[in-house]
Parts: structure tokens; C-alpha cells; sequence
């Protein structure tokens, strides 16, 4: 993970408990991406001393997640979710869902999946995959129940 | 007048993503800046990033100094000075 993410993250979840003057000088580097050098220069201190506060500040939000683990909890909730999201067919911004969810659910309400006029003929073997997909859609539902169950429980 | 070019933050709390800016080094908190060349969503995995070629030449041959992620972002889309 890059450094900056993971900074980021831990001072959205910890940041309300540095000092103001902590709180201050990370968001200089985690909101504006600012060096040492330059957060040193316009305020007036060493470069050594913004140094020591932001690895200082590091530590400290690293040991509330050692402790608290809210960081990981929230990635694994958010895995979960896409997760399911990805059963239920709906798009998700990864762009690699599974997109056959809703697809099934029309073959099934129209199990001939036949285009109007198509030949009746030719839509039999269709027909006849209804009772699959049926059973495909009650096992994704099932492993989504089962996914949101996890989920509360760890909420 | 240094010319940086830097991430500059944006999302929500907790869903964080990153624009890639071009802003004079003394402006980084009053958010003006001079252009935006990208994009960079490290939530996803692997990151994403989107950045503008062109724009990242002709600032980098101009003299525009990127931060060390910055550089990193562009090494990873093959563009050098």
C-alpha cells in the first residue's frame, strides 16, 4: 500500500486524537503531499524537527490501530460489500463484476429469451436452462445472506 | 519560483483520492494551483491513476519539480524528463 493511503487512512480514523499543532503539520503532508524541507521552511523550524513529529505522529496512529484495528475492519467491511455487490450483478467501479446477476433474473422471468418474433424454435435449449440459473441465483443469494450475516456481526 | 507538482488530497473521510497537480511551491494550502494533469485512486487494488502525458512532459521540461509519489506515479505510466 502506498505510504500516503496508508497515512491518510489512519489520520481519518485517529487524526482527533494528535495535538493541533500534530494535526497541523501531518495534514500538510498527507492532504498536500508537502515536503519535509518546505513544511520546515514556513514555519520557522528545523527540517530535523518536522522530521521527528511526523514519524512521532506516525507511531502514535500506528499504535491506536494496533489496538484498535478500526482501519482494517473498515477494508474488510468494504471487501465484503463490493463483494456482495459483485454477487447481486450490479456494477461495481472495479469494472470486473460479474454482470450476469440481473441478466439471469430477466431469463428467468422470460424463460424463453426469445427476441419478439425470434423463431419458437430455436429457444427451447434457452427454455430449458431456467431451472440452472434458478439455482444459481438461490446459491448467490444464499452466499449473499450469508456475506451480510458476517458483516453485521462484525459491526 | 519553484514549481511543484504534487498530489493534492480530495474524497471523502475514509475514501480518499488524489488529484496530481501542477502549483507553485509557496501555494500548496490556499488550494490554488496552477493545472491539474491527473489523477490517483489508491483505494483500489491495484491503485489507479490517470495522467495526462502531455501535460506531465511539458511541465516536467519546464522545470516542474514532482514529489517523490508524484514521481513514482510517472515512472509507473513511463514517462520521464
Amino acid at each position: 500500500m502506498e505510504k500516503i493511503y496508508e497515512q491518510t487512512m489512519l489520520y481519518d480514523f485517529y487524526g482527533e486524537l494528535l495535538t493541533d499543532h500534530q494535526r497541523s503539520i501531518y495534514e500538510d503532508v498527507v492532504y498536500n503531499d508537502m515536503s519535509l524541507g518546505e513544511i520546515a521552511e514556513e514555519r520557522g523550524i528545523s527540517r530535523q524537527g518536522v522530521h521527528d513529529l511526523i514519524r512521532r505522529c506516525d507511531r502514535i496512529l500506528q499504535e491506536y490501530e494496533s489496538k484498535l484495528h478500526l482501519v482494517e475492519r473498515f477494508a474488510k467491511a468494504k471487501e465484503t460489500v463490493m463483494e456482495i455487490r459483485r454477487l447481486a450483478g450490479s456494477a461495481d467501479s472495479t469494472g470486473d463484476s460479474d454482470q450476469t446477476g440481473i441478466a439471469d433474473l430477466t431469463k428467468i422471468t422470460e424463460p424463453d429469451g426469445q427476441e419478439p418474433g425470434a423463431n419458437p424454435a430455436a429457444a427451447e435449449p434457452v427454455g430449458n436452462d431456467g431451472g440452472e440459473v434458478f439455482s444459481h441465483m438461490v446459491d448467490r443469494m444464499q452466499r449473499i445472506a450469508h456475506l451480510a450475516q458476517g458483516l453485521m456481526e462484525e459491526l | 519560483m519553484a514549481v511543484k507538482i504534487r498530489l493534492k488530497r480530495m474524497g471523502q473521510k475514509k475514501a480518499p483520492f488524489y488529484r496530481i497537480i501542477v502549483a507553485d511551491s509557496r501555494s500548496p494550502r490556499d488550494g490554488r494551483f496552477i493545472e491539474e494533469i491527473g489523477t490517483y485512486d489508491p483505494s483500489t487494488d491495484p491503485s489507479t491513476f490517470k495522467i495526462n502525458e502531455e501535460l506531465a512532459k511539458k511541465w516536467l521540461a519546464n522545470g516542474a519539480q514532482p514529489t517523490e509519489v508524484v514521481g513514482k506515479l510517472f515512472k509507473a505510466a513511463g514517462i520521464e524528463k
